[in-house]
């Protein structure tokens, strides 16, 4: 195989090393690694070990949590027209149940399982970014309390968790219900998608050496597609979510026919976001079947590259059949047509992995244990959903069952058989790992049992009541329809799967021992490198890898790499250190120095997550102040970053040296600033095709754009700013006696020129007479327009902050990371205006 | 003067308590449901159902709707008076389903669409309402 | 959609078990290779356990059901969506927060009668609904019929549904429009076709107040007066009167419909006093409010009014 940095393979040679590891090389590692000490320590922890583990955590919580409000819509639904909830209550409890499972469950517990087994599985130390992963997971911990505290008050959205308007606009949804849900949802997405960012680089960045993409876990694999689905898919939600709050708040009219406005835009934002959505929570499921169905037939997964060209397939056509959840909104036929064949064509690949499945547990010998048994009932019942998903892919049958409990029972199957039981055979399947006990067998198998039981009596006759006309989202309904006994039964299995949970949850406090020094070991026998003996360092050295299977094939793996035999057996540098490699051959490139624990994300978290739901409240000054505290913190956190320090390059082990300071496109920095441009230009993407849609629907209501003569100075400027930015990194590197207060001050004249273009490009639409709430061109407009603020905002930020780095020394050619990752910013926000710009003039035409 | 022997004091107690249960069963008399023949309390409640009491009358036995403009029904077998005002008995009880108006001009309930047999049945119904 | 009315129905219920027979065809196939791979005798599970089972079931197989299932799926959709054309019976069904304003269409779309809540057709011929909104989404749906299209603001959707024969069919709203979204009930009544002009005749003409057996005239006459001083004309349109509010139902001729409250009760003159005396407990949070200020008497009389609107 050809190198792709220059790297030699011989160097891999060298491995596993002979000699003695120096005295005191464990204890120092172990030091640098040490776990909380003091009780706020627990808080500020960044390990991926504890905040995985924490993040789990909450996920299962608001599982719990969603599940409770499920029972009392199951009792309410028992009998018709009971009255044990109230119509109002009901309908805020449904909208809860479905938001909560959705946003606050299964994402974050799949992106939990992620942060929590990635690192080990990899061979790295930690995430690329651990105080981003604690940012996310506090914020998503505090706004997903408080959001789910408005049931307590009433008021909690009810909506529905699609949020259609107009029913959500004010005008017919006027208390601050669906504010929660806009404002609240809205930020936790936020912390997806940074949690996205970190997966990303981190599967294609801190690889154990040699473990190329080939040999890659299919774990690995699965995230690594799962994260660049959110970085597409996300912006999306955000985006419509942004609108609809606009439109609530300042009468913005982007969905309010009355003004031009449409309510089938946000039917196409969501679902673009919505569809994808349910293929990120199932993938990664997905991928831990892959991992744990082989351990537990003892044997390698039979057809790797299948499953990895499936899930890829899946990613790749789940974004091309949204609309098939608008099949009865009056699409022409055509469209119904492709979306249809769409919808058909993604359950292919869900079938290859099946039979991937069963194949490996023919070729095996399975074990009847507890993932198992969780593996096995959860593909049952997913290839039962994905069946029910043929049925509704066609259309005629659709426009029966749509908006029935027909769909109830297909998205609970799939759902809770493509994630739910996945995820509760990796809880049994990886608690060893996290824990010093692992979970009891015994009781594992009857809460199997109890949960498979009672998901089917639960959910197959929603089958029935639907194809009998009962529709979805009722608080109740007439008796003598026929309706009743399924109900009744459903009940019955609602509570059998409650029971299950709340076993589940007493073994959990019986025997879950995180955070100890030891783990309970492999106990179910699995092969990846996460079963090596480990600590809160993750490995003592890192291997090299030369298979898929690392445990079962290099036998003397666990005792080489406990003994220090492999890369980084220490802290070279007396720090937190884990190494960065190449993304397709994991080739060492750099040594990447990692952050202590701090108190600055976990604050910036609170205030971040303050700001969005104290404005929902409508307190505007206390959220502002919550607003700039955030801001304040977040800076003073990047304040602390490219700081370097000590010795150029270090040995790494076996007489390896790397560079500890690495700028450009192969810095992880580098990358993860890429990636968000990627999230950020999608939203752009959409609203400009929010933009061509609202004008496609109402032509009539487009008036002529500013003068074009305006035009050349608002392009002039930007081009100034991203000309200006570029050179600004490119003078830094220079080298030369004044380099770094030029580049300061360049980058800092690019921030203020992007400043004046958009000055420059508002008051030439405000001059114009278009107001953002007469129409929706105005609204689209001056969406974009305030899209591009916020950009220009952030680099108005970004300037003085890089030119106070140059005032107190900080700034130095040998170093220029901040400088070529602001440059990005700067840049993209350049381009970003001018396409917008360049948009909202020339489009539909310049004059009258 | 003599305390009264353990024989006498039991006597007195035996009757006392044979007292107090003719007096029970005299109470119990009186709350008797009224004796209905030929009527399905069954069916009562099926015409109940079809012809919308219950838009008016929260009626135990029927789940919805639960209407407020007339009175509760719940223990309304053991009501001496109907509306407050006519005596509640069985021949009275059906005249008032079918043309209330006719019995009290001031009340809202207005004359129902059923015929002797289903005031009947619907009369046997509301009579086995006796709890409360 | 068990039991279909109709021609748009029919087809969808046949779909369904072609379906539900592929369905169960899979279910089996599946299942049988778990059993084979979890219990079967060595020599089954070598052939189960490689990559060719992969191939074969996961793709080959897969793709020619699925090939062959598009196209009967889509050849199935007849042409259910198109707009009106020259000569087909035409009806404007408006969705409004909880019942459904209807109104009957000559040929050039233009409302010839206005009435809510309940749907006339003639059996044994396709009729066009145009499907609108007043204000949320709402999507109408009468499952013996047909499918259901959504109503949405801004937008006219057209379906066909035909019943076959005459007859009594019931639907309900299934889109969440808040509030009781899981009250807002449909009938649809399908008249042989010439019963079918006559009932549309008759509704055409304007409220005729009939004295019946239901009640003395006095009575009707006091519900009348009753109607005009209560304010209900500020919402209530009835025909022939001064009332003529356009926010509430249509009550021309209320007294001939089978249900109150959009198909939610039985239409007397008993639902029909509690209906207006206090519907908000029968029907929370609908725009009706509760008139508590009526006497006994009054409500009699205002029910015995509109019942007498036949």
């Amino acid at each position: 195989m050809s190198s792709e940095t220059g790297f030699d393979p011989e160097l891999y040679k060298r491995f596993p090393t002979t000699e003695a590891r120096p005295e005191g090389e464990l204890e120092q590692l172990d030091e640098v690694w040490c776990g909380p000490r003091r009780p706020w320590e627990w808080i500020t922890a960044i390990n991926n070990n504890y905040i995985g583990v924490y993040y789990v955590g909450a996920a299962m919580l608001f599982f719990v949590l969603a599940g409770v409000l499920a029972l009392l819509m199951r009792t309410q639904l028992a009998l018709p027209m009971t009255g044990f909830l109230a119509q109002e209550t009901y309908n805020q409890i449904f909208t809860m149940h479905g938001t909560v499972m959705m946003f606050l469950f299964a994402v974050p517990a799949v992106e939990a399982l992620g942060v929590l087994l990635l690192p080990q599985m990899l061979g790295a130390r930690d995430l690329p970014f651990p105080r981003l992963s604690a940012y996310a997971f506090w914020a998503y911990l505090v706004g997903g309390l408080c959001f789910f505290a408005s049931l307590f008050f009433g008021l909690a959205p009810n909506g529905g968790w699609f949020m259609y308007p107009p029913l959500t606009s004010t005008t017919y949804s006027p208390g601050i219900n669906a504010d929660f849900w806009l404002l609240g949802i809205g930020f936790i997405e936020i912390s997806a998608i940074a949690g996205a960012i970190e997966i990303i680089v981190g599967v294609l960045k801190t690889r154990a050496p040699g473990m190329t993409l080939d040999k890659l876990p299919i774990f690995a694999w699965a995230m690594l597609i799962f994260a660049c689905m959110i970085i597409i898919a996300f912006p999306s939600i955000i985006l419509s979510t942004l609108l609809l709050e606009l439109e609530r708040a300042l009468g913005w009219p982007f969905f309010d026919a009355a003004k031009g406005g449409d309510p089938m835009l946000w039917q196409h934002l969501f679902w673009f976001f919505g569809h994808p959505e349910v293929y990120i929570i199932f993938l990664p499921a997905a991928g831990a079947m892959s991992t744990l169905i082989p351990a537990v037939a003892q044997t390698k997964l039979v057809g790797y590259r299948l499953v990895v060209l499936a899930m890829l397939a899946t990613g790749f056509i789940s974004f091309g059949v949204w609309a098939h959840h608008m099949f009865t909104t009056g699409m022409p036929q055509i469209s119904i047509n492709y979306f249809s064949a769409a919808s058909m064509a993604v359950s292919v690949p869900a079938g290859v992995q099946v039979f991937a499945w069963i194949a490996t547990l023919a070729a095996g010998k399975m074990r009847f244990n507890t993932p198992g048994l969780f593996a096995v009932g959860g593909l049952v019942i997913f290839v039962m959903g994905g069946l029910t998903g043929v049925m509704v892919a066609m259309v005629p049958f659709d426009w029966q069952a749509h908006d029935s409990y027909f769909i109830v029972a297909h998205l609970h199957y799939v759902l809770i058989g493509g994630m739910v039981f996945p995820l509760f055979a990796a809880i049994y399947y990886w608690t060893p790992m996290s824990s010093s006990r692992p979970l009891s067998e015994r009781w594992g198998k009857w809460i199997f049992w109890l949960m498979f039981v009672g998901h089917n009596v639960t959910f197959m006759p929603m089958h029935l009541t639907g194809l009998m006309g009962m529709p979805r989202r009722v608080y109740t309904y007439l008796p003598e329809r026929g309706w009743d006994l399924p109900n009744m039964i459903s009940t019955v299995g609602s509570f059998m799967f409650g029971l299950a949970v709340l076993l589940w949850v007493v073994d959990m406090v019986r025997n879950f021992r995180p955070f100890g020094n030891k783990d309970a070991g492999n106990v179910f026998g699995g092969p990846g490198l996460e079963w090596l003996p480990s600590g809160r360092y993750s490995l003592r050295s890192v291997p090299v890898i030369k298979s898929l299977y690392p445990v079962w094939d290099q036998p003397d793996l666990a005792r080489d790499v406990e003994a220090g035999r492999y890369f980084l057996p220490g802290a070279p540098r007396g720090e937190r250190e884990t190494m960065i490699t190449s993304p397709i051959n994991a080739e060492p490139q750099y040594l990447q120095r990692m952050p202590q624990p701090s108190s600055w994300y976990v604050w910036g978290a609170i205030f971040t997550a303050g700001f969005f739901l104290i404005l929902t409240i409508q307190a505007y000054l206390v959220s502002v102040i919550s607003g700039v505290l955030a801001v304040y913190c977040i800076l003073k956190w990047c304040w602390g970053l490219d700081r370097p320090s000590g010795p150029a390059t270090v040995d790494v082990g076996g007489g390896v040296r790397l560079p500890t300071y690495v700028s450009g496109p192969s810095s992880h920095g580098w990358w993860a600033m890429v990636i968000t441009l990627i999230v950020s230009g999608m939203v752009a993407i959409m609203a400009c095709f929010s933009y061509v849609f609202l004008w496609s629907r109402r032509p009539d209501l487009w008036q002529a754009p500013p003068e074009i003569g305006s035009l050349p100075l608002t392009l002039g400027l930007l081009a100034a700013a991203g000309v200006g930015a570029w050179a600004s990194q490119g003078a830094l590197k220079l080298d030369r006696p004044r380099s770094a207060g030029i580049a300061a001050v360049l980058m800092l004249a690019a921030t203020l020129a992007a400043g004046g273009a958009f000055a420059a490009e508002a008051s030439a639409w405000w001059n114009s007479g278009l107001r953002p709430d007469a129409s929706s061109q105005g609204a689209t407009v001056y969406a974009l327009l305030a899209w591009q603020g916020t950009f220009v905002g952030i680099s108005l930020l970004m300037g003085p902050f890089v030119l106070l780095r140059w005032l107190c020394g900080l700034v130095s050619s040998r170093y220029p990371a901040t400088f070529e990752v602001v440059a990005l910013f700067v840049a993209f926000t350049a381009v970003q205006g001018a396409a917008t710009t360049l948009l909202i003039r020339l489009f539909p035409g310049v004059g009258a | 003067m003599g305390f009264p022997t353990t024989g006498e004091a039991m006597g007195r107690r035996a009757m006392a308590g044979a007292l107090a249960l003719a007096l029970c069963a005299c109470v119990d008399k009186a709350d008797l449901p009224r004796p209905m023949v030929q009527a399905d309390p069954a069916a009562g409640l099926a015409v109940i159902e079809d012809v919308g009491c219950a838009a008016c009358h929260k009626i135990p036995g029927v789940a919805w709707p639960e209407g407020r403009s007339g009175s509760n029904l719940a223990g309304f077998g053991a009501r001496p008076l109907i509306a407050g005002r006519l005596p509640n008995q069985p021949d009275v009880l059906i005249r008032w389903l079918i043309d209330a108006p006719s019995m009290d001009p001031g009340t809202a309930m207005p004359p129902m669409p059923l015929t002797q047999d289903q005031a009947r049945d619907v009369a046997a119904y509301l009579y086995t309402l006796d709890e409360d | 959609m068990l039991d279909p009315a109709g021609p748009f129905a029919g087809p969808i219920q046949t779909v369904a078990w072609v379906l539900f027979v592929m369905a169960a065809v899979v279910m089996v196939v599946v299942l049988g290779a778990l059993g084979v791979a979890l219990f079967g005798p060595r020599k089954w599970k070598r052939r189960v356990g490689g990559e060719r089972l992969i191939w074969i079931a996961g793709l080959a197989f897969p793709v020619v059901v699925l090939t062959g299932l598009l196209i009967y799926g889509l050849t199935t959709t007849a042409r259910v969506a198109d707009a009106p054309k020259a000569g087909e019976m035409r009806v404007r069904v408006t969705g409004e927060m909880w019942w459904w304003r209807v109104a009957y269409l000559d040929d050039q779309g233009r409302e010839i009668v206005q009435d809510a809540n309940e749907v006339h057709i003639p059996a044994g011929q396709p009729v066009v609904f145009e499907l609108e909104s007043a204000d949320v989404i709402h999507s109408f749906w009468v499952p013996r019929l047909g499918g259901k299209t959504d109503m949405i603001p801004g937008r006219r959707n057209f379906m066909r549904l035909q019943a076959d024969a005459p007859g009594t069919y019931g639907g309900q709203c299934a889109e969440y429009c808040g509030g009781p979204h899981a009250l807002m009930g449909l009938v649809v009544v399908a008249h042989a076709p010439d019963d079918y002009s006559a009932w549309l005749e008759r509704q055409s003409r304007p409220a005729a107040a009939v004295p019946s057996a239901q009640g003395p005239l006095a009575l009707i006459d006091q519900g009348r007066n009753v109607f005009a001083a209560s304010g209900c004309a500020a919402c209530h349109t009835i025909r022939g009167t001064e009332a003529n509010g356009l926010a509430g139902p249509d009550l021309t001729h209320v007294g001939s419909r089978q249900t109150l409250g959009a198909g939610i009760l039985p239409n007397n003159r008993g639902t029909m006093a509690g209906w207006i005396s206090d519907s908000q407990s029968l029907k929370p949070g609908n725009r009706m409010p509760s008139y508590a200020v009526l006497s006994g008497q009054d409500v009699r009389a205002v029910a015995a009014y509109l019942e007498s609107l036949k």
